[in-house]
């Protein structure tokens, strides 16, 4: 008589039963369920069924795989990403996430190649498909001009990559600074004038002198000389170049948190000064402009007695 | 002393004493401090053109001398005195914008002369006032007299030191030299007697001569037979007073453009009630109350307490840090912060030359790395919002004109 080994054959031992199962359970909890849950929903399944059958949707991408302080999480795709993937292999899977990791600052693609181990044909390959797929875009950083940089379609990139307002298309747009810098210049001294011109006490005066970051980026933006939106940190930037033009000297008060243009409690008010010499002697006469003022000397080929500067200089 | 300096100091002694004390005076400065004989065997001249030429020297305090042990004498040059004379005709305007003519005349006496006693200055610009003036006019000596006195209050001319007076006239052999010393507190004081003295004799001898109009005595009289009432004290103009009041005048001016004309007007009152009580190189001025200074503004100035307060308290708010307050007595006191304001002042020197030479762009680059202190090529570029190419362009031009240097940092 041979013996008939019973084997308890679990009732759910379908294995589409049971994907089905763990794609129930995640839509119950979006947030991700881990292992623990599905074995606790399914205690009769076997650790390896259960494994088998969370890679199959993970391969057919309808799970997603995350790490979080307690172990694994399983979640439920969403289903439009789903069919986005749907087709691609697992190598660009992983591709795409690492750029997605990258947020707007975009990835190298040797990065790429190092964050994933896998070789560079591979990964030329597989950009060029996710960018005809139009998943992803490159960008030209305006840091180092062959590099480009990669990163999800729809994003906006970085400042810190295209420069942000002041370059247009890898270029620093320097006539578009110095427009701006007289603009804000003319704004803070025609402020200065009226206040001088007012004649009230001197305190007052002071006070109606000087101009908010805030009120000149208003400014600013009503005069529409801009075709790109500026922030007030963008105008800050204009302003300190004008401080270290020594015309516009910078004073930071304390403010009330709330009040119109503060931050962190803080505003910086700008305010036109005049130079506080007139340009020096030593540059008056022609001697301190001079291209030659080192091999001058008094019986050298050059010397003061037959310098054409001076002679024409005298004549006036 | 370089090259440039001495060639200078020639030109000048040259100009203005001869050639012999040139010679003398430029091989002191060249060769530091020396006895008389070997100043004399070395330039190949005379003992007694060597005497004489030192005479005209320290007469005029631009070479000093010093009793070495073993009773040697020696004699020192003083190169930066020697290039001040490039500046007796801006002391005489000065001395013109604060005194008229007669002070006018009298600093340019005195620095003609080196050294002279008062009452030598006073008939000399009397005389040459009197030459100006219409005819039956005369210029009063105690007139003269008066602004001279006014001179040595505001310390603009300064005793010489003088020989002191022997206590034991046995005290063996004299020195070689006389030192020379003058005491701290007798470096302005005005021989009053002498003064009330010269006017008698003044008046006196004018009662002898009534008929004869006063222009025309100084002309037929040369020879003045009258002791000299203040012999032996002698004057000098003291040039660190007027290079005090230069500096005043920048720090003025350097108020008025940067605030407005009355702000300016008090920091001038401020300057010029602690001329004399505050040493030429203290950080700060003495503390001045409110209450002071509104009594001390020029008459024409006639603005209330409220707002003179208003006016000190923008002053010590300012960012240039001109004005400082120190205090709260006495409706707040109140200093002139003096560091600060010559280092600001160089500063925009320097700034107005690069502005010059370079152009303003290269002024805010400049501005920019003295402000930062250190800067990278890209935070360059970043903060002055000039593109990469310029911007490294103007760095090397200012590096090889060394008014900008590269310093290799660790990566």
């Amino acid at each position: 008589m041979a013996e008939v080994k019973v084997k308890m054959q679990p009732p759910d031992a379908d294995p589409v039963e049971i994907e089905n199962r763990i794609i129930e359970l995640c839509h119950q909890f979006p947030h991700g369920i881990t292992d623990q849950v599905i074995q606790n929903e399914m205690p009769h399944i076997e650790a390896q069924q259960r494994a088998v059958a969370i890679n199959r949707l993970l391969s057919m991408g309808q799970l997603d795989l995350l790490r979080s302080n307690t172990g694994l999480l399983y979640r439920i795709k969403d289903s439009q990403n789903a069919g986005k993937m749907k087709g691609s292999d697992n190598q660009e899977k992983l591709v795409y996430q690492i750029i997605e990791d990258a947020g707007n600052k975009g990835i190298w693609s040797r990065d790429i190649r190092y964050k994933s181990n896998l070789p560079l044909t591979e990964i030329n390959k597989i950009l060029k498909n996710l960018e005809s797929k139009k998943l992803i875009k490159a960008v030209k950083s305006v840091a180092a001009s062959k590099k480009k940089v990669y990163m999800l379609y729809n994003l906006q990139p970085d400042r810190s990559v295209t420069g942000g307002a002041w370059y247009s298309d890898q270029d620093f747009e320097s006539e578009f600074v110095e427009v701006l810098n007289q603009q804000c210049f003319k704004f803070l001294q025609t402020k200065a004038e009226t206040a001088r011109e007012s004649k009230q006490n001197p305190m007052i005066q002071r006070n109606s002198s000087f101009a908010s970051s805030h009120e000149v980026w208003k400014y600013i933006c009503e005069l529409g000389i801009s075709k790109v939106e500026l922030s007030m940190e963008d105008i800050e930037t204009i302003l300190n170049t004008l401080i270290y033009d020594g015309k516009v000297e910078m004073t930071i008060i304390a403010a009330k948190e709330g009040t119109v243009g503060s931050v962190d409690g803080h505003m910086k008010l700008y305010r036109a000064v005049n130079p506080i010499i007139p340009p020096t002697g030593l540059v008056r006469a022609p001697c301190g402009l001079c291209p030659v003022f080192d091999d001058c000397h008094e019986g050298g080929e050059i010397s003061p007695s037959n310098c054409i500067y001076m002679t024409e200089w005298l004549e006036f | 002393m370089t090259q440039a300096e001495i060639k200078l100091c020639s030109l000048l002694l040259q100009e203005h004493f001869g050639e012999i004390v040139e010679k003398i005076g430029v091989h002191l400065i060249r060769t530091g401090s020396q006895p008389l004989r070997v100043i004399a065997h070395d330039t190949g001249t005379s003992l007694d053109q060597v005497k004489k030429a030192l005479c005209v020297l320290i007469q005029h305090n631009l070479v000093i001398y010093q009793v070495h042990k073993r009773g040697v004498v020696e004699y020192e040059a003083q190169c930066s005195r020697v290039l001040r004379i490039l500046r007796y005709p801006r002391y005489i305007y000065t001395a013109k914008t604060l005194y008229n003519d007669t002070g006018e005349l009298i600093v340019e006496e005195l620095l003609l002369n080196g050294k002279m006693t008062m009452s030598a200055v006073v008939k000399k610009v009397a005389d040459r006032l009197t030459e100006t003036m219409e005819d039956g006019k005369t210029m009063d000596y105690a007139e003269v007299a008066n602004t001279f006195v006014r001179l040595a209050d505001t310390h603009f001319v300064q005793r010489c030191p003088l020989v002191p007076a022997a206590e034991n006239s046995d005290a063996g052999p004299p020195p070689p030299a006389p030192t020379l010393v003058i005491n701290e507190k007798d470096m302005y004081l005005v021989p009053k007697l002498s003064l009330i003295g010269k006017g008698k004799r003044r008046r006196s001898s004018e009662e002898d001569a009534t008929g004869e109009p006063k222009a025309k005595r100084p002309k037929h009289t040369p020879d003045n037979k009258e002791p000299i009432p203040d012999d032996g004290i002698y004057w000098q103009a003291n040039l660190d007073r007027f290079h005090q009041h230069f500096r005043d005048q920048a720090i003025v001016s350097a108020v008025a453009n940067r605030m407005d004309q009355t702000s300016s007007e008090i920091v001038r009152t401020m300057l010029r009630v602690s001329e004399i009580t505050t040493p030429s190189s203290a950080p700060f001025t003495q503390p001045l109350s409110s209450n002071e200074i509104v009594r001390s503004l020029p008459v024409g100035y006639n603005i209330s307490k409220q707002v003179l307060d208003q006016y000190l308290t923008l002053l010590a708010d300012d960012p240039l840090e001109f004005v400082g307050k120190s205090g709260d007595s006495g409706g707040g006191m109140y200093v002139i912060n003096l560091h600060k304001v010559l280092g600001s002042l160089a500063t925009a020197t320097l700034e107005s030359v690069v502005q010059e030479r370079f152009g303003s762009r290269c002024a805010r680059i400049f501005r920019l790395v003295l402000q930062k202190k250190h800067l990278e090529q890209k935070q360059v570029e970043d903060f002055a919002m000039i593109p990469a190419k310029e911007a490294k362009d103007m760095l090397y031009k200012m590096l090889s004109e060394n008014f900008i240097s590269l310093q290799v940092g660790c990566q």
